[in-house]
């Protein structure tokens, strides 16, 4: 179970590729702890689900990651880059990781295709043109082409989660973060964002997944990390997780999420 | 659509062309057509005011004569004295409309481009929230009046605006009028702030966020994703500040500039007429506000999104979510 326990870059499997590192991650707000000494390695073409309970700092992690919460102590690399050192252009970062956000946040007065473009032309620098292509093969790939002209308040749920993702995957993203991406959807509206996100496994994105679809984590996680009051608790693959877990707090939770 | 004709509509349009028709061929009467000798000349009626007056008298004469009938024709009398009055001064008034608009939109327009930065100082600028904060008190806090004649008689902004050459000759206003404009645009950015801070503050955070997990910067995350819903939500405000500014502007008299106000009160003090003279400025008033709300309303339609700030793009989202 060296998987398990993952973290610095001395005890990587051999042959692995790791693209994002996380050691010893400390971050409080006031006086609460919300992450404490987290580690973990993220191998490129890995598909990393991160649950537990409400509140136990899965999606600051997630923040931290990309530099919208800033770390007390501790590192993450993506690749050679050091996110979190000072000198670090956070929009840098920002340009290699795409984020997909549990209450979307579609730019409200722009249309689906707008919203693809305007990261295209103001941070990648594309002419309009090029852009509005490269936006309508996003679409597409999301099956909304026949959208790309609608505004966000036209589209429904899982229509305007699945615009947020053209729009973090136009980016050219190496690592996919999704933070609850369809806790905010009815169950209907979740099978549509939750194929998308099979087919990005399927072409081989690194994603970190902050979820509680377990029928996701079972499909498509090749690990599972277990997070509680701030600390990993827990991490393997799928099945170890689900099935035989080590610990009791994994099971009780797995075992109450069974129940909703 | 209907197919009959709406009778209110009806009467906007003729009274809209009607007001806009006198006070553009006045313009260009004073303007375009009297130095090349075309026309009654600038500040001349086009018609007599005579006639009226005439017929006004004959009135009050028929009324002793038929006074036992007790049919009452003295309102008609004063209906067409009230005209007279109105063909008398209308040039005058038509030249103060301009000096009022002129002053509006100008004071409004700087004022805008003044409170976006300072709002957006007043909800991101971190340390230098608290200058914007004294800045829009500070205005907001003291008259407007004494703000003007605070730049018209304390500071020496007039002898440094009459060495300026332009200033006061042929079309350009006196210098009074640019203080004028100094001082409304100043007082307007501290409301427009107010006003614009609030539509700030209605933006969803998580609008920025996306924007900077994207890999814009926090600025341009401003310029590009909240500005543009900001001011959408701002419109209804602004179109208040501009109905305000129409008639605030009338303290613009009282440091001597030519606008509506000054004139009518001129007008009233030598004839003594103050009724009817004041009656027509407030119908000229009136005039220039609604022009302005409809622009407005023109606006926010113009610029709706769905789902976004103004009525239509609420009502859109409202039909088309369901």
């Amino acid at each position: 179970m060296s998987r398990e326990t993952a973290g610095t870059a001395d005890d990587r499997e051999p042959g692995t590729d790791p693209l994002l590192r996380i050691e010893d991650v400390r971050k409080s707000y006031g006086s609460e702890e919300v992450l404490r000494d987290v580690s973990m390695t993220v191998d490129r073409g890995d598909v990393e689900v991160l649950v537990g309970p409400s509140g136990s700092g899965k999606s600051t992690l997630l923040q931290c990651i990309n530099r919208l919460t800033e770390v007390d102590s501790g590192r993450i690399f993506l690749e050679d880059l050091e996110i979190t050192a000072p000198e670090t252009d956070p929009n840098e970062v920002r340009g290699r990781i795409g984020m997909v956000f549990q209450d979307i946040n579609l730019f409200t007065h722009l249309t689906a295709r707008k919203n693809v473009t305007l990261g295209l032309e103001k941070v990648r620098g594309m002419d309009r043109e090029e852009a509005r292509l490269r936006a309508d093969e996003e679409l597409d790939r999301v099956g909304l082409a026949d959208q790309a002209d609608s505004y966000p308040a036209q589209l429904s749920g899982g229509q305007k989660q699945r615009v947020g993702i053209a729009r973090a995957l136009a980016m050219d993203p190496e690592l996919m973060l999704f933070d609850e991406p369809t806790s905010a959807l009815d169950p209907e509206l979740s099978n549509e964002v939750l194929a998308v996100m099979e087919q990005l496994v399927e072409e081989g994105m690194t994603m970190v997944v902050v979820t509680h679809e377990m029928r996701f984590a079972r499909g498509g996680a090749t690990g599972i990390t277990f997070l509680d009051e701030g600390e990993i608790v827990e991490r393997g693959p799928p099945e170890t997780l689900f099935e035989n877990p080590d610990h009791e707090r994994t099971a009780r939770f797995f075992e109450s999420i069974r129940h909703d | 659509m209907t197919d009959r004709p709406d009778l209110g509509w009806l009467l906007t349009i003729v009274a809209a062309v009607a007001f806009w028709g006198w006070l553009l061929s006045r313009w260009a009467t004073d303007w375009l057509l009297a130095p090349l000798g075309i026309g009654p000349g600038r500040g001349e009626n086009y018609l007599s005011p005579a006639p009226l007056e005439d017929a006004a008298g004959t009135f009050e004469g028929t009324a002793a004569a038929v006074g036992p009938l007790r049919v009452r024709v003295d309102p008609i009398a004063t209906v067409l004295d009230g005209a007279a009055l109105a063909v008398e001064v209308a040039p005058v008034l038509a030249d103060g409309a301009w000096h009022t608009i002129v002053l509006t939109a100008v004071s409004l327009l700087l004022g805008l481009a003044i409170a976006v930065p300072l709002a957006v100082v007043r909800v991101y600028g971190g340390p230098f929230a608290w200058f914007a904060l004294l800045y829009t008190e500070l205005i907001r806090g003291t008259p407007l009046l004494a703000q003007l004649f605070v730049l018209y008689y304390g500071l020496d902004l007039a002898v440094w605006l009459n060495d300026v050459d332009v200033v006061g000759r042929g079309f350009v206003p006196e210098y009074a009028f640019w203080i004028a404009i100094i001082g409304f645009t100043i007082n307007g950015s501290a409301y427009q702030a107010e006003y614009i801070r609030g539509a700030l503050e209605s933006v969803d955070e998580g609008q920025l966020t996306a924007a900077r997990a994207v890999g814009l910067s926090k600025s341009e995350g401003i310029r590009y994703v909240v500005l543009p819903q900001t001011l959408r939500y701002a419109i209804p405000a602004w179109t208040n500040e501009l109905v305000y500014l129409i008639k605030y502007s009338s303290l613009a008299g009282f440091i001597t500039v030519p606008e509506l106000y000054y004139r009518a009160s001129r007008i009233a003090s030598t004839t003594l007429e103050y009724t009817p003279v004041f009656t027509l400025l407030a119908l000229v008033y009136i005039g220039l506000v609604l022009t302005a709300t409809d622009a407005m309303g023109r606006l926010e339609r113009r610029v709706a999104v769905p789902g976004l700030g103004g009525g239509e793009g609420r009502q859109q989202a409202r039909t088309e979510g369901e």
